[in-house]
């Protein structure tokens, strides 16, 4: 009895993990089955013969690398402007007193739970007057809606837990509050920039609405739109390629879950949850 | 709006040292400032100004119709049938996510084999792009050769394939499967940090008291996850209630509109019956009706701050 | 010339006034304690002292300079802080040469200013540790040595003991006044400890509730205690306080009768309510004649007996007698109390003391609340 529990409760735990990431396996094995296994009934659960062939059709006849290069520069900018306006935004915020500074942490928490559909329509006439539709700044800019209030309540968090008396040492040594700031502050908020901006990047590449809306040429779509419009286009779907499609999409995710999990946990307690 | 009368009153002789600072601390915002005034209250504004014209997509021409917009929102069909869609779809999906995200986080922060990657595991869908979650469902919900169907035939829960997502009410059992499936490790991350930081020796207390497992849930887990759990449901329900990707790209509001939520409404009205106004005045209707959740979820933040 | 002085600082949070009317004159090479209770204003001296916080009005001076509108690092101080601030980044050498570093001292100069420093606090083998690599005390230690490597006119040092166990803080204590004779420099210490205060400094204020309740020599604020807080703020256990009055050549409390000596105290004692004040040690417990009282507590620590008395209307008071000197609980004693020893202050919350004793001039004028 005392053996047996340890192995009921794993054996419990690790089919409820497979349940929640049967999704996921079955992707990848169905990008990996020759087009001939594909419809088969019933399904083969696990593959007879394997095969690339859809990885190398996606990259040589769609335009998915395209889409994939437009995601990177989209994502990659956005982050960039992002955390830069928001590390320095969140110094202010925290450590500086100026009159309107409580209502303006206020103005962020608010925007940060703003539907974007209600920012959509004027951003679509804005973007259209300007001349900016159907290109990749209009993204970006319409990107910084959603990314910037969440960047800055993240590093807003981040920033508070950095000891005060750090930087009045380094104000007392001689350092400026600028000086204070990249000798001494910027050092310790790093592994908070590293999670915002990963936070960032991901919500920027799986954005959806925002393509959608102000981007329906082909040579600027990312890989959201544009992967959903080889769903849209093909006569007969081709469930292979899209999943290598899919898996192939979600590539900067594996590489960020392998290597920077830790970045991501942290960002939850520092923003998510404890707002 | 307290915050403006607890802000320390500027004495008139403040030092020169004091004054450069908060200059510095204006100027490091500045940019901040500027580029939230420009995409969002800018537009926040435009939106509201929108939903008093009648104004075709296509041609982006139209005129002045007072609060033609918002009578049409109050004694036409749509807006309240859409509220009911959304309220549906956000409790049952909540539900969900709450009831596996606690469960879930219980049972990884026992000791079981190889946690982290159990975890990494649980974890992954959330951060999942909508659209790959979205093609991955449809596929495992595709009625002819769809993973789904034939599981649940092969363990002879179901005698035929179902529709899952063009009839009621499988479309919006769908979704909401989905919805859970996608969003609920954000409860097993919040939970299981929160599990971590309370004191075991709560548990031995209890222990020594004579609580069984039950029992220790009920008194000590669960009280203390009180205030989390607070947190989650309100941040959830506001993101749950505006959701539009997942929505739409696995249903498109359908059948009919029998799935079509707000955030649905208002895309539909504006890009599909390209009625610009009308949808501007759907959304600010929306955004009345989150209104409350966000005060809620700001008053708790300030609470705990 | 390096002397502190405040003039006339006044500071307040929003509605919350912390510190009124603050007047410190704080000479040349002084140590000087800053000592109170917790939220008594002590810490907001200091930071104001340092820039870090901002007068609301009055002027702050250092070596005759008017410092309010010079930033921290222009105003030729170094500050330990409680929490010690060491830059968790940077290694214990680049720790103690950031104020160097940010002075524009370059190369072999600032390498040789950072080892001489490091000796001096026996840091010499630690300079390539990172400070989460060391123990409490060698933090302390390299905070001090960040403070005194450029050799600044003021030391600035915000409880920087009390996160030491008891015997390394002992240690330290020793260390500082040792450090404070080599330097000779000017050092203002904030302390909630009456030991730290009264060990280490030259001068001691008390402060309270956003005054300065006395500025004196330890001696002074001991034996000559200007109000009733100060009274029951120092000492272990503190000065006794029984309320009475003053009839005559007397001090009756509870219908008993203490002989006082009149002419030691200022005109403004008449007869009527007062306050009578005495330390532990000046109370003699015998039997018959005295003022009555019932042992109800007998603390022995070792060197000596700390009795807890109750008196005939239930107040209680203590006294110290040595510990060899055996007192059973309930026993009832007579009290003799050393006229010479007597302390009587203004029967108000924080009464001044009235004894007519040499009060120094330092003592400033007393608010009566």
């Amino acid at each position: 009895m005392k053996l047996l529990r340890p192995v009921l409760l794993n054996v419990f735990t690790w089919s409820l993990v497979f349940l929640i990431a049967f999704p996921l396996v079955w992707m990848i094995v169905t990008s990996l089955k020759p087009q001939s296994e594909l419809f088969r009934i019933p399904p083969t659960w696990i593959p007879e013969s394997v095969t690339f062939e859809h990885y190398w059709r996606l990259l040589s006849e769609t335009p998915f690398l395209r889409y994939f290069r437009n995601s990177v520069v989209l994502a990659t900018t956005t982050t960039l402007f992002v955390v830069a306006l928001g590390t320095l935004g969140a110094y202010s915020l925290v450590r500086f007193t100026y009159r309107g500074r409580e209502t303006l942490a206020l103005l962020v928490l608010f925007t940060y739970l703003l539907p974007s559909v209600v920012l959509i329509i004027p951003l679509y006439l804005m973007m259209v007057t300007l001349g900016l539709s159907n290109t990749l700044f209009s993204l970006i800019l319409a990107h910084t809606t959603f990314a910037l209030p969440y960047a800055l309540w993240l590093l807003r968090s981040f920033m508070e837990g950095i000891p005060e008396d750090l930087e009045n040492a380094a104000l007392v040594d001689g350092a400026t509050r600028i000086g204070a700031f990249r000798d001494v502050i910027f050092p310790q908020l790093l592994p908070g920039i590293i999670s915002t901006a990963l936070f960032t990047f991901i919500l920027s590449w799986n954005e959806y609405l925002y393509a959608l809306v102000l981007v329906n040429s082909d040579a600027v779509a990312p890989l959201t739109t544009g992967v959903m419009s080889m769903l849209i286009s093909a006569f007969n779907i081709e469930w292979s390629l899209l999943m290598a499609a899919s898996v192939m999409m979600s590539l900067p995710l594996i590489v960020v879950f392998a290597f920077l999990q830790s970045y991501l946990t942290s960002g939850f307690g520092a923003g998510g949850v404890k707002g | 709006m307290t915050a403006i009368a607890t802000d320390p009153p500027r004495s008139a002789v403040s030092s020169p040292l004091e004054r450069a600072y908060a200059r510095l601390g204006v100027l490091l915002i500045a940019p901040t400032i500027l580029v939230f005034t420009l995409v969002i209250v800018y537009p926040l504004l435009a939106a509201i100004y929108l939903s008093v014209f009648s104004i075709y997509t296509p041609t982006l021409q139209g005129g002045f119709v007072g609060a033609d917009n918002y009578v049409e929102l109050l004694t036409g069909k749509a807006f309240w049938n859409s509220l009911r869609v959304t309220l549906i779809w956000t409790v049952g999906t909540l539900t969900l996510q709450i009831v596996a995200g606690v469960g879930l986080a219980l049972l990884l922060h026992q000791n079981i084999w190889f946690r982290s990657l159990a975890r990494s595991l649980v974890l992954f869908p959330y951060f999942l792009s909508t659209v790959v979650a979205v093609l991955v469902w449809k596929w495992l919900f595709n009625d002819l050769y769809g993973a789904l169907n034939h599981g649940l035939m092969q363990l002879g829960i179901i005698d035929m394939p179902l529709d899952w997502l063009g009839s009621m009410p499988n479309a919006m059992i769908g979704v909401i499967l989905v919805g859970a499936w996608k969003y609920f490790p954000f409860v097993v991350i919040a939970v299981l940090a929160r599990l971590q930081t309370i004191p075991e020796n709560l548990y031995e207390a209890a222990r020594i008291d004579g609580a069984g497992p039950i029992a220790r849930f009920w008194d000590i887990t669960l009280p203390q996850l009180r205030s989390v759990l607070t947190v989650i449901i309100l941040l959830r329900a506001i993101w749950d209630f505006k959701e539009f990707d997942l929505l739409y790209l696995l249903t498109g509001g359908g059948p009919v509109t029998s799935t079509q939520t707000l955030s649905l409404l208002v895309y539909q009205e504006a890009f599909g019956l390209n009625q610009m106004g009308q949808a501007a005045a759907y959304s600010v209707g929306m955004m009345l009706v989150m209104l409350v959740f966000m005060v809620l979820y700001i008053r708790q933040t300030k609470e705990k701050a | 010339m390096a002397n502190v002085i405040f003039k006339d600082v006044h500071k307040s949070f929003g509605s919350f006034v912390a510190l009124e009317k603050l007047d410190l004159d704080i000479r040349d090479g002084e140590f000087v304690a800053l000592l109170g209770p917790s939220g008594c204003g002590k810490s907001t001296t200091l930071r104001m002292l340092a820039g870090l916080d901002f007068p609301t009005s009055g002027e702050i001076s250092i070596g005759g300079r008017v410092v309010n509108d010079l930033a921290p690092g222009k105003r030729d101080i170094a500050m330990v802080f409680q929490s010690y601030a060491l830059y968790p980044h940077m290694t214990v050498g680049e720790n103690i040469g950031y104020p160097l570093k940010k002075r524009g001292i370059k190369g072999a100069a600032r390498a040789e200013a950072v080892q001489k420093a490091a000796d001096l606090l026996q840091l010499g083998a630690l300079l390539d540790r990172k400070p989460k690599q060391l123990s409490g005390g060698q933090q302390q230690r390299v905070a001090l040595g960040r403070a005194l490597v450029r050799e600044p006119q003021v030391f600035l040092l915000d409880e920087p003991l009390s996160n030491l166990d008891a015997k390394l803080r002992s240690y330290m204590r020793a260390e500082l006044i040792e450090l404070h004779r080599r330097l000779g420099k000017t050092m203002v210490y904030v302390t909630h400890d009456q030991l730290e205060a009264m060990t280490m400094a030259s001068r001691i204020a008390v402060m309270h509730g956003g005054h300065v309740q006395q500025f004196d020599t330890p001696d002074a604020i001991y034996n000559r205690p200007a109000n009733r807080f100060v009274a029951g703020f120092i000492g272990t256990p503190p000065m006794n306080q029984v309320e009475g009055t003053v009839e005559g050549g007397d001090f009756v409390i509870a219908g008993h009768r203490v002989p006082i000596d009149r002419t030691a105290y200022s005109a403004d004692l008449h007869d009527g309510p007062a306050v009578l004040g005495v330390r532990p040690e000046a109370i003699s417990i015998g039997s018959g004649e005295g003022l009555p009282a019932t042992v109800r507590l007998a603390e022995n620590t070792g060197h000596e007996t700390i009795v807890t008395l109750e008196l005939p209307d239930k107040r209680r008071i203590s006294a110290r007698v040595e510990a060899a000197r055996r007192l059973d609980v309930g026993q009832p004693v007579a009290l003799r109390l050393d006229p010479a020893a007597i302390h009587l202050f203004e029967a108000t919350e924080n009464g001044a003391r009235l004894n007519l004793d040499d009060t120094p001039a330092s003592v400033i004028p007393m608010r009566s609340t």
